[in-house]
């Protein structure tokens, strides 16, 4: 395929960096199902590759007090699967549930998804609407970036040379309803046009107190949409402005249009999509078009 | 690089290259021609094979990360499980055959996973394995009567 000379499976986080950090053409190693597809393509010529799927624990989904905290070798079928994330985040379990193909879920890892930064992923919009943080590791030390900040555009992360995600953190809001809603008229493993993300979280007065909305596969990176949330939070849900949020989405989400829609139809379909999903959350959990949908 | 497999059943070594994909290897240097390569790139399921158990694109998958692995193929899956093979041939579950050998791994794959899948779990399950002579209505057939096989 390339000019690779080396792969590498070190056995623990610091000889990883070491080996990342000895070769400036060096590549970390999640599942490679990306990878590959990007060195078939000429678009990548690593001369070396570092396997991370040898560390003990890499792939490992442990419940800490307040959050989930999702090894970044844990694979997205494993994500989907856990019956601990299926209760407590069933939107991150529902959108790696249904990312690709069975055999790309099974390899491609939770770590790998996010470095590789494909603006169309499914997990970045759930993560984000979560609060999800990312825990990185580098010749620097560690350090805790949200996903928000890890996130900068096409194929493009805030990740230094040599810097590997070793977890992903997602805090936990017992009472939260959360709902991941994609729209795909293609193909059953295709990218989706659109995939809108929504955490919900009611206070005692029965108002929206938290909320947050993202949408993947719009713009060169998935977004935070903070103008739909501010048409939502302080609401009652049976008294929420459906219209306004669809409104707010449309006004202030960017959009690159591609072959899944021109830039005007994806903003409409990102309108009406965050509407039902916001729908979805503070009221039935009926599903949506036939589209997974997860609520608690 | 050398790699050692336990390719169906049996403890076998493979020289690599750190970028060797293990459908290449499979082919070209274990001589095990039932998994095909169709579109390369992941999609269309022709070269699935079983790593550790679970279903993989081989077109995509690194030998060198199966080293130690427990790899199954077409070949021998279907060897050690006559029930798989004759579930498609009983209901004509193949047209010109490229994807076939995707197909039968594919529902080895999902009766480990899924026992007692239900018909919807079934179809959802084989969305990623790709017919282009479009016979899906036979290939369901043969999957539903294999995974509901004791």
């Amino acid at each position: 395929m390339s000019a690779v000379t080396e792969f590498l499976a070190p056995d623990t986080v610091e000889a990883a960096i070491a080996a990342l950090a000895g070769d400036d053409e060096a590549v970390a190693v999640g599942g490679a199902t990306a990878l590959s597809l990007m060195m078939k393509e000429g678009l990548l010529f690593p001369s070396r590759l570092v396997w991370l799927g040898r560390i003990p624990g890499w792939d490992s989904i442990t419940a800490a007090p307040g959050m989930v905290r999702i090894g970044a070798g844990v694979t997205l079928a494993d994500l989907a699967g856990s019956e601990s994330v299926r209760r407590a985040l069933p939107a991150v379990a529902a959108a790696a549930g249904t990312a690709a193909n069975p055999r790309v879920r099974s390899v491609a890892t939770v770590g790998g998804h996010l470095a590789h930064a494909d603006p169309r992923q499914d997990l970045p919009p759930v993560l984000l609407a979560a609060g999800a943080v990312a825990l990185v590791s580098g010749p620097g030390g560690d350090r805790r970036v949200p996903v928000d900040d890890l996130l900068v555009g096409f194929y493009e992360t805030s990740l230094a040379a040599a810097e590997v995600i070793t977890a992903v953190e997602v805090p936990l809001t017992p009472g939260s309803r959360q709902v991941y809603a994609r729209f795909n008229p293609g193909s059953a493993d295709d990218y989706p046009t659109v995939g809108i993300a929504v955490h919900v979280e009611l206070g005692p007065d029965d108002t929206v107190a938290s909320v947050r909305v993202a949408a993947g596969g719009c713009a060169s990176r998935a977004v935070l949409l903070h103008e739909a949330a501010a048409v939502i939070r302080g609401r009652s849900p049976s008294a929420l402005d459906l219209p306004a949020v669809q409104a707010a989405v449309e006004a202030e989400i960017p959009v690159v249009g591609d072959h899944r829609g021109a830039e005007s139809y994806k903003r409409r379909v990102a309108g009406v999509w965050a509407r039902r999903a916001v729908a979805g959350a503070v009221g039935d959990a009926g599903p949506l078009l036939g589209q997974p949908v997860a609520v608690v | 690089m050398k790699i050692s497999l336990n390719l169906n059943g049996e403890q076998v070594y493979a020289d690599v290259e750190a970028d060797s994909l293990l459908l290449d290897t499979l082919r070209d240097q274990l001589g095990l021609t039932g998994t095909k390569e169709g579109c390369g790139v992941g999609v269309c399921g022709a070269c699935s094979v079983l790593v550790g158990g679970n279903p993989v694109s081989s077109c995509l998958y690194l030998a060198a990360m199966a080293d130690g692995a427990d790899v199954w193929t077409v070949e021998g899956l279907t060897a050690s499980d006559p029930d798989l093979a004759d579930a498609f041939v009983e209901c004509e579950g193949m047209q010109c055959g490229i994807c076939t050998p995707g197909q039968v791994v594919a529902a080895a794959a999902l009766r480990r996973h899924h026992p007692g899948a239900s018909p919807e779990e079934i179809r959802r399950w084989m969305s990623g394995n790709l017919c282009r002579c479009t016979g899906y209505g036979t290939i369901i057939e043969a999957v539903e009567r294999y995974v509901g096989r004791d």
